[in-house]
């Protein structure tokens, strides 16, 4: 399916545009409403792209699951109110970065239009994904079969960051007790 | 164009040979989750089970991974990653670093009343990461097993929760390596655009088919990723994180992340450098654009870890600069790889050499420290002849190796190295880096001067040394002398290691 480029632009356009104000606003609810939308743009990239089901999961689990959490953060820490004591940046600093930014952005726009588009170099063509049953059902073949490894390796990544987050949040002595003492109940159960 | 074929399920068995070949990888993972459990009901006491779980889980991986170095290389999980010499290699420093550092691990951890099971846990998912990265043959697989590595380290840095500049620490590379980590996914993400396929083997096949596939998209894919390279192993300019971070971590993770970290980026950066079509005779532009960018990262590399290392008088920040000096050294490696005949062997031998003096050096400060890693000042390390012979002894093994004297390891991995340089025709290189190894005899030396030459001060670190520190101290001792007496060895299971990628 061609992709209308009025609409890319204006979604990509849309997500550059809320990007940028996350990093502008002062207020982290604010910040964080706008990252919101930038999900949203986000999907409706991926949407126009045929990949429904990463459209999908980018709201869901990003704009639903993520940001919930961010929230909840935001509001548990009363984020929104600690002042944001940001040190007013150089006059030189500033003009150094800014040039950065039109250097790299010069550098991609100059890449982008010196490669000639191959065409799908791989053999996941839109034709041969609908032909062999659609997009979730390829992707999740794939994931169970030949990205098997990334995949379960996702799950122990996970796994050691869970345990990352109870080693940094653990409280001290309180919560070292309490864990002890279900500890033992559960030994005693068994 | 042929049509897709997704259901596979011959991918989803194992033949014995490859689950032989995984098998230092089954070890760590049942250990890690053997280890969970004890750290879960707790019985005992909290610290043995999860420690000595720890430890046998990766003696028995560095046993395996021994044996298979002999073994023919195999490819698994459809060509995801490859278990052959040259990960093995690497897998031993990884999983060895990790021993060396659980063992001098258990005292420090109780003096700082710190001795949480979740230490050894995240340490051998680290080792995991580690491992994986080195034998991954997928960007999509090398970012995982990244990630897997750099997250673990992210919460061990800042495992002194108390002390303020070990928080600091953890958020500051926590901060920086997330960005390094995107700009790496970029840059995958670009040449999975250009080249259709994230398998590293896949893309090498392609740009040689195919010679206009080097485009100007796939330059920068390949600029993104080495920048994210270069950033994990804190070269010049991408260094300034590190000497923060390598002074507020605790002391045994700083040589963790010194050796290990370092090995495994290396390992993983030779693995796509070699396949991106550097020195594999083709891509001339491609290969000139690395070569200038590791040419001028590795002067400014060398330059200012070691003249900024002059002026420490922190042990802890002087090794971290001098660590910045090493990758400097290792780039040189890199940059005369291709071009001599020895290839990537030198790189591979320097990891080991430098990854047995710094662990070596770091268990001694690891023994030293006092309270918070303070008392770690050159004038504490004063008389310290006196106070304690044979850590004095051990120390100035490893400082004169890290200053490349003979009869070290240091030695003869620089020997190695810059010999390899010269005959790649790398002549300026070689004499800023003979130089740059001139300077930083002097703040090594310095360190000796201060423990034999001068008289004891009253130091509040005068406690018994823990058994298994003093073990893994003279475990690395042994090493660094056999290394520096007898290289042939090394030099034989580096050449092959490399040969085998």
């Amino acid at each position: 399916m061609e992709i209308n480029p009025a609409f890319f632009y204006i979604f990509a356009g849309l997500a550059i545009a809320f990007s940028l104000l996350v990093v502008i606003k002062k207020s982290a609810i604010a910040s964080a409403f706008n990252l919101v939308c930038v999900f949203f743009s986000f999907a409706g990239i991926y949407a126009m792209m045929d990949a429904h089901l990463i459209a999908a999961i980018q709201i869901i689990v990003y704009a639903g699951a993520v940001m919930v959490l961010f929230l909840f953060v935001i509001m548990l820490l009363n984020a929104d109110n600690a002042a944001f004591d940001m040190h007013p940046i150089g006059r030189g600093k500033r003009l150094v970065s800014a040039s950065f930014v039109v250097v790299m952005a010069g550098m991609f726009i100059w890449v982008f239009k010196n490669t000639t588009y191959l065409g799908p170099i791989s053999n996941f063509s839109n034709a041969n994904v609908e032909a062999a049953g659609g997009n979730t059902q390829v992707l999740s073949e794939l994931m169970f079969s030949e990205y098997i490894l990334p995949f379960e390796l996702t799950s122990v990544l996970l796994l050691a960051a869970i345990i990352g987050t109870i080693a940094i949040a653990k409280r001290k002595k309180p919560a070292a007790l309490l864990n002890g003492g279900s500890a033992a109940k559960g030994g005693n159960a068994q | 164009m042929e049509a897709l074929n997704t259901i596979r399920p011959e991918l989803l068995t194992f033949s014995r040979e490859q689950i032989v070949a995984i098998s230092p990888y089954i070890w760590l993972f049942g250990g890690s989750v053997l280890a969970i459990v004890a750290a879960a009901l707790r019985v005992i006491s909290p610290k043995w089970p999860v420690f000595l779980i720890t430890l046998a889980t990766l003696i028995a991986g560095t046993i395996s991974s021994f044996l298979l170095m002999s073994n023919e290389p195999m490819v698994l999980f459809s060509g995801k990653m490859v278990a052959d010499v040259y990960a093995n290699f690497f897998n031993l420093i990884f999983m060895i670093s990790a021993i060396v550092t659980a063992m001098a691990s258990l005292r420090y951890l109780d003096d700082g009343k710190i001795q949480h099971p979740e230490y050894y846990l995240l340490l051998l998912f680290s080792v995991m990461g580690m491992m994986l990265m080195a034998s991954s043959l997928d960007l999509v697989v090398l970012f995982i097993a990244l990630e897997l590595m750099s997250l673990s380290v992210y919460v061990l840095v800042g495992f002194r929760r108390t002390d303020r500049r070990s928080n600091e620490a953890a958020m500051k590379y926590f901060i920086l390596g997330g960005a390094a980590s995107a700009i790496l996914l970029y840059g995958a993400a670009l040449l999975y655009g250009a080249t259709g396929s994230t398998g590293i083997r896949d893309m090498l096949a392609f740009i040689q088919k195919s010679p206009e596939g080097v485009s100007p998209l796939f330059v920068l894919g390949s600029w993104l990723v080495v920048i994210g390279f270069l950033f994990k192993v804190a070269s010049v300019p991408f260094h300034m994180w590190m000497p923060d971070v390598y002074e507020g971590a605790p002391a045994p993770i700083t040589g963790f992340m010194t050796t290990g970290l370092k090995a495994a980026a290396f390992a993983a950066f030779m693995r796509v450098f070699v396949s991106a079509g550097y020195g594999a005779g083709l891509a001339e532009s491609l290969r000139t654009h690395l070569h200038d960018i590791l040419w001028i990262s590795a002067v400014l590399t060398m330059v200012v870890g070691n003249v900024i290392a002059l002026t420490q008088t922190n042990l802890k920040r002087m090794l971290a600069y001098s660590s910045i000096s090493h990758t400097g050294y290792l780039l040189v490696g890199m940059i005369a790889g291709p071009l001599s005949e020895q290839g990537y062997a030198p790189v591979a031998l320097y990891l080991v050499s430098y990854a047995a003096m710094n662990l070596g050096a770091f268990v001694i400060l690891t023994i030293l420290a006092a309270k918070d890693d303070s008392g770690l000042n050159l004038h504490d390390m004063s008389g310290l002849s006196r106070r304690h012979p044979w850590i004095a002894f051990s120390m100035a093994v490893f400082m004169l190796s890290m200053a490349g004297i003979p009869p070290t390891a240091g030695f003869a991995a620089k020997y190695y190295l810059f010999y390899s340089a010269i005959q790649a025709r790398e002549v300026p290189l070689v004499v800023i880096s003979v130089l740059c190894s001139a300077i930083s005899v002097y703040y090594y030396l310095r360190v000796l001067v201060y423990m034999y030459m001068r008289d004891p001060v009253e130091s509040p670190s005068g406690q018994r040394v823990s058994i298994w520190a003093a073990l893994a101290v003279a475990a690395m001792v042994a090493l660094t002398l056999q290394i520096g007496v007898l290289p042939e060895r090394m030099v034989t299971a580096a050449r092959k290691a490399v040969i085998s990628l």
